[in-house]
């Protein structure tokens, strides 16, 4: 199926009210199809070594894809898709996709839960807006780390000092500088070829557009088309995804179904993030899936509910359909605090043992520019130990438990708790991080070697 | 038998069912109840019992979606008999808020979040979607009357849209006739006083409280 049929099918299915899409399709779809799959989750088993449920939860998702389709928001048509048209998408879903260039080439891949082959690690912290000065010393904390396989980045909020606004001329300029940064960051660390996720400046038209330039983005380089929630796209969205077909560039589909949204709790969201990939590799014409649940009061993938979430659904595509799927770290806290580095390590080893790659962090909930090379460094030496020494659910389940017990209470705090800025953590001269953040760092490595899991670090 | 009513009014509403909802209003106007006790005692009441589970985690947004939509039901019914007991002020609303997500922005979640609360907790909501521009926001606003304005960004780049709803609203003299309120995730409260906001909430709880405390001034 081509995007012209996505197109079609955006004006000819059939009308219906955003609300009555939100409320009579996808709240009570859902709510049916977890009942039906007698879907439950266990606060305690975050890493569920259940592959019943798992097919459960992926045989949930396929039912509400077929049975309610995608919804265009643009247009209000709903987008229906036979199930064999589903089937044949997950048949056709890339397993392999290489991003980037010469030296700095990586291959992404379809893994399995309990992969012994490492994930890939995708260094940044997509849509946090930084200020001009700080943003190409904060890519570089990023992308000098030898564990970072491939690069992303945030937003530039402002370029020289005004304020950047959505839709108009300094968007082009935003982005086009945004991806200047990149270039020169990479170049500046020795890795010029290293495959990019970014224009994450550009939100309209102007600035995806912008972008299709190999001086900008390059053929090898993704960008991100986001399916909105829950199951909907949008005529924008679909432009951004065809502008990337016809300039020949990968398109990273997007996906962040709430836990506690229109799913309601954990299991529905799996249900509707199952779903999503589903219908996203169509309608959003993913090259690879980027799953990132959002829990509708803290936001972070670290609450108890996300990480269950991102369990069953990477496992659920592992067993039935292999998918590249990289699953986003977004942490709650920010730089310099101990409580970002265990929320990092427990999204990692949850994520990379249930066979997803490792893309952040987003740390500060990816607000604010709170979010540095170290955290991206300890995410990467976590998925790599995971896999290397072959962890098991189980194990990876108890190491969850025990570095919940070390940062869940942030999530009471009403200001969360961000942390300090990109230069306040790091040393601008040097790049390297200041003695706290990195005694910081060295703590934890000797906390998860003591629990078991060794670092290369340590 | 006055409890039993109120109590089958307040059940609807937590149940989110639309049709037991309106049942229930017309039971209540049936057997004499008065429009005002039926509102305060039985609707409000069961909305903010929901309010207050969905704060807790106990219930999750399609229950308090469904709820709301309970209320504008029932509401329906029982607001002639508001009217004729309290004239043209007497529809029993706190407010009539104008809510968007402003220009060039297409996130709606927290905003939808916020217009739901703010419909369960008695305010009447006149709902533009997303990304509208500035000129429909405040024309909506100056037709219905609106007491409160309500624009959301999630987006860093839609924020400054925000600003220059505010602005334009000085230019055009109409500035004071409404209370402005704005969100959004990084919407800060200074971000709120340096456009010239009436004021921002974290959450969607915090913005009906807000939305009741600017009704107030």
């Amino acid at each position: 199926m081509d995007y012209l049929e996505i197109l079609d099918r955006s004006t000819a299915g059939a009308y219906i009210s955003e609300e009555n899409w939100d409320l009579e399709k996808v709240a009570m779809t859902c709510m049916q199809l977890v009942q039906k799959f007698d879907l439950k989750w266990d606060r305690q088993t975050l890493v569920p070594n259940d592959p019943a449920l798992a097919d459960r939860v992926f045989a949930a998702g396929f039912e509400l894809a077929a049975a309610i389709g995608a919804y265009n928001r643009s247009s209000e048509r709903v987008l229906r898709f036979e199930r064999s048209e589903l089937e044949d998408g997950l048949k056709n879903m890339k397993i392999s996709l290489t991003m980037g260039q010469g030296s700095d080439e990586r291959v992404l891949f379809a893994r399995k839960i309990m992969d012994e082959r490492a994930p890939l690690v995708w260094a940044g912290n997509p849509g946090a807006p930084h200020p001009e000065a700080l943003f190409l010393p904060a890519v570089m904390s990023w992308a000098q780390e030898p564990i970072v396989d491939l690069i992303t980045c945030g937003t530039l909020a402002e370029v020289d000092g005004r304020e950047v606004r959505t839709g108009e001329a300094l968007e082009i300029t935003a982005t086009r500088r945004e991806l200047t940064y990149l270039h020169q960051a990479l170049a500046r660390v020795g890795r010029p070829g290293m495959g990019m996720l970014a224009a994450q400046s550009s939100v309209s038209e102007l600035g995806d557009l912008a972008a299709a330039h190999p001086a900008y983005l390059r053929p090898c380089d993704a960008h991100l088309v986001p399916m909105l929630n829950e199951l909907k796209i949008d005529n924008r969205n679909i432009a951004r995804a065809v502008n990337s077909i016809e300039y020949g560039m990968r398109n990273g589909g997007l996906y962040c179904a709430i836990a506690g949204g229109l799913g309601g709790d954990a299991p529905g969201c799996a249900v509707i993030s199952v779903a999503s990939i589903i219908l996203g590799n169509l309608t959003n014409r993913a090259d690879y899936h980027i799953l990132h649940p959002i829990h509708i009061r803290h936001v972070a993938t670290s609450t108890r509910e996300v990480l269950w979430v991102e369990s069953v659904v990477l496992q659920a595509f592992a067993r039935n359909a292999p998918a590249i799927i990289v699953a986003d770290v977004y942490p709650k806290s920010g730089a310099l605090t101990r409580e970002l580095l265990y929320e990092t390590a427990a999204n990692a080893m949850l994520i990379t043992v249930n066979g997803g790659h490792l893309e952040g962090c987003g740390s500060a909930d990816g607000l604010l520019p709170n979010a540095t090379g170290l955290e991206a460094r300890l995410m990467g030496e976590v998925g790599k130990a995971v896999s290397r020494q072959g962890v098991t659910l189980e194990q990876a389940n108890q190491w969850v438990l025990e570095l919940l017990e070390k940062y869940e209470h942030i999530f009471k705090l009403p200001g969360g708790y961000p942390g300090v800025r990109f230069d306040q953590a790091y040393n601008l001269e040097t790049l390297q991080p200041v003695p706290a953040w990195a005694g910081m760092y060295e703590n934890i490595v000797e906390m998860l070697c003591g629990i078991g899991l060794k670092l290369s670090a340590s | 038998m006055v409890n039993e009513i109120l109590y089958s009014i307040q059940n609807a509403l937590i149940s989110g069912d639309t049709e037991a909802a309106e049942a229930a209003a017309h039971a209540a106007l049936a057997a004499g109840l008065d429009a005002q006790s039926i509102l305060n005692d039985g609707l409000m009441r069961g909305a903010d019992i929901v309010g207050q589970q969905f704060e807790a985690g106990e219930v999750f947004l399609p229950q308090l979606m469904f709820s709301a939509r309970a209320l504008k039901a029932a509401m329906a019914v029982i607001t002639p008999e508001l009217k004729r007991l309290g004239g043209e002020g007497g529809t029993g609303r706190q407010g009539l808020v104008v809510l968007a997500t402003i220009q060039s922005d297409i996130h709606d979640i927290g905003k939808n979040i916020v217009s739901t609360l703010l419909t369960t907790g008695g305010f009447e909501v006149i709902d533009l979607g997303v990304d509208v521009p500035i000129k429909r926001i405040i024309s909506a606003a100056l037709d219905a009357c609106a007491d409160i304005i309500g624009c959301s960004a999630m987006l860093t780049t839609s924020m400054p849209f925000m600003g220059d709803l505010i602005q334009t609203l000085e230019a055009m003299g109409e500035r004071r006739r409404f209370k402005v309120m704005v969100g959004g995730a990084s919407v800060t409260p200074e971000y709120a006083a340096r456009i010239g906001a009436d004021g921002t909430a974290p959450n969607a709880v915090q913005a009906l409280q807000l939305a009741r405390s600017l009704m107030l001034n």
